[in-house]
């Protein structure tokens, strides 16, 4: 039976309270930086089926909300008091999503009953494996992504397992922090522990119960709630990684949105195959696993920041997951870079909503700048030093609410930057120019936020640079409603001299002294058309230094003369671009416009289904083979029938491929 | 004769405490603030001390005051038309700030507008590397284009803040001499001679803001300096500072920076002396309002700071007694949310209109129309300033709740004060969990006017077992300027690794940081009692992000005690973090100093009194835990040391309702203070 409404809301801040503290708690007693300075780490309250009911608001990763943990509690038999159980697994229950998170839980025992699990994760800086820090985009199994550990009890009934420690640490790099972190970790599930006995003292353990049920149901019917406001229909959207592979091909996610009552489906046929490099997504088949859901809770949170955010929020919403595609790899794909794929599953799926809601929603959020790390010598002492700089980060798309944050913001706005100050401390580097980028919004109605730009230079022989996650150089933020796509984001070296080299998007490069890097993120897209902007606006924009007055007049249609608008001259150039717009809802770059007038959605849409035809791990080369003949073939639309006839080609090239085929058929 | 008046002005009142140096008796008086003539309540106070208590002007011999001059200023965005002045290539310290939005899961969320709009940032060139030395002089021309610019924006002030300044202020000082040639009618402020800390925004925003509220707070502060002439109070006055101390009002004119929190530090400073007082040197201070309720923590009889508090949308960086502000308060408005939940807060009806019960023109059920309906507010009603309770527009209020919840109006009543107090559980335990403390060790301190309403039903939420009710709850902040000693900070940041090299450089850092506590107590606030100095520092292990500040031992300084230092430095990591690695290398970033100067303390009387049961004035049913009871009422004024009475019972006084909730044992100890506990009253430790 239900409990009431109030003694449920009561229950709700202790539960609450009670995931703030195991928050609090690893984050005052962690050692690693992930932990205290990048947040990156969660912690909450499941119930003994696996469903997270209680989270943190204020600290944490905010990509874990409503994470499901049953298939990962499974894996283990018969709890006992005190136990605790580690996983980091992303292939054993599918809780865990790269090798560096280490999830944690602990059952809670009330009366010898499993009531439920303290549980969460951290982000090691490094679990072992091929390449420091245990991730890069170049590896291609998860074997090469660290040590992997199933499900396993650190603890049994209290007892530590020494060997098991001992394990780890001789597979890490730096083991002090990964203890440190794990006994942070133990810390606060203990104290999660302990508040729920607290708890359930305090409202009995039917209350307790029926509580948390009904927890999950209040979020579900808030959910419900929710997507009644957002009208019928079906939206697809699909949105492009730059490259599936270091200098590679672009990859596709593909989302049909089908809203319907007080349901949501998102069906992900048509995304790309799984790629031969670490940026895949993890999911098990889990058709509400959280790193699909992410993007959809951000939009339910942002329609309605009352919601409770619990596993409930999730029933109303499903995923069709085609097996061995970029968002259900099959093992053993190597994961570890998962963050670039959710980053463009998140974009996909807000792309697909902003159709169904444009006045609610928002453009493209900016993305593309990387996490920057540099690895080079000091010239006073003769000493190596590493060490991450400030992320390069970019504004949210924009919306009818306004324009869109700037530097940071949309599914990024957890960002921090590093003082330039403490970086020149730390880095033998200088840093000459740190701040927004001007000009590199998506133009608008309302105007995306712009990227942030970082010019620095170095000092010492054999400085390499590790620059994680560069994308959007080719496909930028998308604006919507009208308005513009955002700029693209650069990696130069040595700009604007005879030594300039555009980087594109490498990730690793090493440069040498005296050199001066330049990287800018891409901008948040628009929203509403560029020339309907309150002249105003752009004038103020103008004056910030926000736009510059050439962006002002090409993006915007407004001209400047010396620090005012030309009305004449402004009103003619607008009406010019009113003239030329093309009255489609998603503004794109022009490196994605460039593309889909070969790959047009249907040409695309005919490649993956032909690519399903062929074994999972014979799918990346296929497509890399198709995309070479398309290539080949002259600029202009591409019939799809020519696209079967490649594969023809390659069929007759490889026989052993030809069975399958025709097997499959039948 | 001779008197200390200590004087706290909020937005709605302003309360005055007087201790009588000769009788040890104090006094509390409450007039209107008057906002639109800052310092005509102050004369108004005066001269009503003189009517009502026959306190001589020329008797005030000791005049200290907390203002909300300066956070208001930042709140409401009213402070002066500045620029900043920035070095090329930097023009967004502002603008950027540490990215992060504010929250985090909304995709429309954005940063506040920066106080400086990007519009008044100009770069200047020359560059300091990050040792301090010069990569590029001055470039005078961009100074001369910059100040033309902010001519040309209506500037009213400069801010200089330029990168890496913080190793070498001589940028910053020349581009402010440059300035103050070019255009003599601007004020300037460099951030190194506001606050001198590496990392570029916290050094900034802390400059800004100083700027920002410094022709404000000044004008203001002279005003009550000639208040207090013309009423002929002889006493310098003095204004009680962020970090807990007193300055004179002379020097709060320049030193803006140090008091934006003036008012509220001030308060927990009451607080701790009141715990202190009543035996509990651990004591969360709980000071509740219309709308918000201060949380502050005190550890061994002193208030907790920090760095960063966050004055309105922007953090400063100057150390500031840490107080968390939590959006609940007697004004706060219960309704039935989309799912039909109770909701309770954090939209207030404030003063005006107010609670339904006080008539003011509020309609919607607040917590205090609960309390009113449940019996516990509008029982007696006296005192010069209290406001008439109209339980009947309280239950009107929350009657229209009950009807969509299908609950009597006592049920609904009730709900909402468990709904509003299981919030502010929630709130103060992330605080108790962020500290690392047990609640069950400490007292709370409840004040404010709704502070001593809540006590109990927190309390219990909480495990707390001891509520303190101070002997004049509306008065804190104004008894806090009363105790607080002469203060000042100061820092320099050396950012240097802990070993035999650096030892010098820490030493000579600290003899510099000396000599200027010296000279603000002595020259400055012309202080010649027993100057105390604490030596500390910002320390971090090499590689780590963020400082803790640990203790150091003047000797160990002196000596240069390497092994001393850094030891210092793990232990107070181990206190923090629970772990320290007594192997890896220690870094200083800052070194800090606070000059300390000790006030003579008012000495309150403590009366023996004998324990006797209170005797009610009356017996009044109360609505409690679903059913009605009968409830014993008292005056304040009528309870004196040594009475003892059981909940549930209602203490009515002039500026507060003090619910006592069943379970509780109330108590008045020898300074007045009700001492209410449940279970067992925790350990005393002794005053020391």
């Amino acid at each position: 039976m239900p409990i009431d409404r109030v003694t449920l809301q009561i229950l709700s801040n202790h539960c609450q309270a009670a995931a703030e503290a195991m928050a609090r708690t690893l984050m005052r007693t962690a050692h690693s930086t992930f932990v205290k300075e990048s947040e990156d780490f969660t912690c909450g309250l499941v119930t003994p089926e696996g469903k997270t009911f209680a989270s943190p608001f204020d600290f944490g990763a905010t990509w874990f909300v409503g994470l499901d943990y049953a298939r990962g509690l499974s894996l283990i038999e018969d709890y006992d008091e005190g136990d605790v159980v580690i996983c980091n697994d992303p292939y054993s229950g599918f809780v865990c999503t790269h090798t560096p998170d280490m999830h944690i839980w602990k059952p809670v025992f009330h009366d010898g009953e499993l009531v439920c699990f303290a549980v969460g994760h951290v982000h090691n800086t490094d679990i072992g494996g091929a390449v420091p820090a245990s991730l890069s985009r170049q590896l291609t199994e998860v074997h090469q992504e660290g040590l992997r550990l199933p499900p396993v009890r650190l603890y049994r009934k209290g007892e530590l397992n020494r060997e098991l420690v001992d394990i780890i640490m001789a597979n890490v790099r730096m083991p002090e922090q990964n203890w440190g972190d794990m006994k942070a970790q133990y810390a606060s599930v203990s104290i999660g522990e302990a508040r729920v006995r607290e708890i359930i003292a305090r409202f009995g353990i039917e209350t307790f119960r029926e509580g948390v049920a009904d927890l999950l149901d209040l979020a579900e019917a808030q959910a419900r709630q929710v997507i009644r406001s957002i009208p019928d229909g079906e939206y697809f959207f699909a949105d492009f990684m730059d490259e599936d592979s270091p200098a590679g091909y672009p990859a596709r996610v593909a989302l049909n949105l089908i809203v319907s009552g007080d349901e949501i489906v998102f069906d992900y046929t048509g995304s790309d195959p799984q790629l031969a490099s670490s940026i895949n997504v993890p999911t098990g088949g889990d058709e509400r696993h959280v790193l699909l859901m992410v993007g959809a809770v951000y939009v339910l949170y942002t329609l309605d920041p009352s919601i409770l955010r619990n596993c409930g929020l999730l029933r109303p919403l499903s995923c069709i997951l085609p097996e061995g595609s970029i968002v259900n790899p099959r093992f053993p794909a190597a994961v570890g870079m998962r963050s670039l794929g959710v980053g463009r599953l998140m974009s996909t799926i807000f792309g697909a909503f902003a159709q169904a809601l444009p006045d609610r929603l928002q453009g493209g959020p900016g993305s593309g700048g990387p996490l920057l790390n540099v690895r080079t010598t000091d010239n006073r002492t003769g000493r190596s030093v590493m060490a991450n700089i400030s992320p390069i980060t970019a504004g949210a798309g924009a919306s009818a609410a306004g324009d869109g944050s700037e530097g940071c913001g949309a599914n990024q706005a957890f960002f921090k930057n590093t003082p330039a100050e403490i970086n020149e401390a730390d880095v033998p580097i200088r840093i000459l120019e740190y701040g927004l980028a001007p000009d590199t919004a998506g133009a608008g109605r309302h105007r995306g936020g712009l990227s942030t730009t970082m010019l620095f230079q170095v000092f010492a022989p054999h400085t390499v640079l590790t620059a994680r996650n560069r994308d959007r150089m080719v496909f930028t933020p998308w604006g919507i409603a009208g308005g513009a796509a955002g700029k693209s984001s650069r990696f130069i070296r040595n700009p604007g001299t005879a030594r300039e080299v555009d980087l594109g998007n490498t990730d690793v490069v090493t440069v040498e002294p005296g050199d001066i890097i330049r990287i800018t993120a891409a901008g948040g897209g628009g929203w509403g058309l560029a020339q309907e902007r309150d002249p105003g606006a752009v004038i103020a924009d103008v004056r910030g230094g926000f736009v510059t007055v050439e962006g002002a007049a090409r993006d915007y249609g407004v001209v400047v003369r010396d620090g005012a608008i030309d009305e004449g001259a402004t009103a003619a150039r607008r009406r010019a671009m009113a003239a030329g717009a093309d009255n489609e809802f998603f503004g794109h770059s022009p490196g994605r416009v460039a593309f889909e007038q070969i790959w047009t959605p249907r040409l695309y849409d005919r490649l993956t289904d032909l690519l399903w035809r062929v074994p999972v791990n014979w799918r990346f080369f296929v497509k890399h083979r198709l995309f070479d003949a398309v290539e080949a073939l002259d600029a202009g639309e591409i019939d799809p029938d020519a696209l079967d006839d490649a594969f023809a080609a390659l069929i007759d090239e490889h026989p052993q491929l030809g069975e399958w085929v025709a097997a499959d058929r039948t | 004769m001779s008197y200390r008046v200590g004087v706290d002005i909020g937005g709605t009142f302003t309360d005055f405490f007087v201790f009588d140096e000769a009788t040890l008796e104090t006094q509390a008086l409450k007039v209107p603030s008057r906002p639109d003539r800052p310092g005509a309540e102050v004369l108004d106070g005066v001269r009503q001390l003189e009517a009502r208590f026959g306190i001589a002007p020329g008797e005030i011999a000791h005049f200290s005051h907390g203002t909300t001059v300066g956070v208001n200023t930042v709140i409401q965005r009213k402070g002066i038309r500045l620029c900043h002045f920035t070095t090329e290539g930097f023009v967004d310290v502002l603008e950027v700030a540490r990215l992060r939005t504010p929250d985090v899961y909304n995709l429309l969320s954005k940063r506040p507008a920066p106080l400086i709009p990007r519009e008044r940032v100009f770069p200047v060139a020359g560059r300091l590397a990050s040792d301090g030395s010069e990569l590029r002089p001055v470039d005078r021309a961009s100074v001369e284009t910059a100040v033309a610019k902010a001519r040309e924006a209506c500037a009213e002030g400069i801010v200089v803040s330029l990168l890496n300044a913080y190793r070498n202020p001589a940028h910053e000082h020349e581009v402010a001499d440059m300035v103050r040639e070019m255009a003599p009618e601007l004020r300037v402020f460099c951030s190194t001679d506001v606050w001198s800390i590496i990392r570029e925004y916290e050094r900034t925003i802390t400059a800004v803001i100083h700027g920002y509220v410094q022709p404000r707070v000044s004008r203001y502060l002279a005003s009550l300096q000639d208040a207090l002439r013309e009423a002929g109070v002889p006493a310098e006055p003095l204004v009680t500072k962020s970090n807990g101390g007193v300055m004179s009002a002379e020097m709060g004119k320049t030193a803006c920076a140090q008091m934006i929190m003036s008012g509220t530090a001030s308060g927990v400073i009451g607080a701790s002396h009141v715990a202190a007082l009543s035996g509990y040197r651990d004591a969360i201070s709980f000071d509740v309002g219309g709308t918000s309720a201060d949380v502050a923590f005190i550890a061994d009889g002193r208030p907790q700071y920090g760095i960063g508090e966050m004055i309105g949308e922007f953090p400063i960086y100057i150390p500031t007694v840490s107080v968390t502000s939590i959006g609940a308060g007697g004004g706060s408005i219960a309704r039935i949310d989309d799912v039909g939940v109770l909701k309770v807060g954090p939209e207030s009806a404030g003063a005006i209109p107010g609670p339904a019960c006080y008539g003011k023109g509020g309609e919607r059920p607040t917590l205090t129309d609960a309390f009113a309906v449940l019996g516990y507010v509008g029982q007696s009603d006296h005192g010069y300033d209290a406001v008439q309770v109209d339980i009947g527009a309280a239950r009107r209020a929350v009657g229209a709740l009950a009807r969509s919840m299908e609950r009597s109006v006592e049920e609904t009543a009730e709900a909402i004060v468990r709904v509003s107090v299981s919030g502010m559980y929630l709130e103060v335990s992330k605080l108790v969990s962020s500290y690392g403390i047990d609640p069950r060790d400490n007292a709370l301190i409840a004040f404010g006017g709704a502070g001593p309403m809540i006590a109990c039903f927190l309390a219990r939420e909480l495990n707390m077992s001891t509520v303190v009710i101070p002997t004049a709850p509306g008065v804190l902040s104004a008894l806090g300027g009363l105790i607080a000693d002469l203060k000042n900070d100061f820092v320099r940041t050396i950012y240097a690794d802990v070993n035999a090299g650096t030892a010098t450089a820490i030493r000579e850092g600290f003899e510099s940081l000396r000599a200027l506590g010296e000279r603000w107590l002595r020259h400055e606030q012309r202080y010649d009692g027993h100057a105390v100095f604490i030596h500390s520092a910002d320390m971090r292990y090499k590689g780590q992000s963020f400082e803790i500040e640990a203790f150091l031992d003047a000797d160990a300084i002196e000596a240069g005690d390497v092994a001393a230092l850094e030891e210092a430095f793990h232990a107070a990591h181990e206190q923090v973090y629970a772990h320290a690695d007594r192997a890896a290398p220690v870094q200083i970033v800052n070194l800090r100093l606070v000059a300390l100067g000790r006030t003579p303390k008012p000495r309150f009387d403590c009366a023996d009194g004998k324990p006797a049961i209170a005797e009610p004035e009356d017996r009044v049913p109360v609505h409690a835990d679903g059913r009605t009871v009968q409830a014993a009422l008292f005056r304040r004024e009528a309870l004196h040391p040594g009475h003892t009475f059981d909940g549930p019972a209602i203490v009515s006084q002039s500026d507060t309702t003090v619910c006592v909730a069943e379970g509780f044992h109330a108590r008045v100890d020898g300074y007045g203070h009700l001492i209410l506990t449940q279970g067992g009253e925790i350990r005393c430790r002794s005053t020391g």
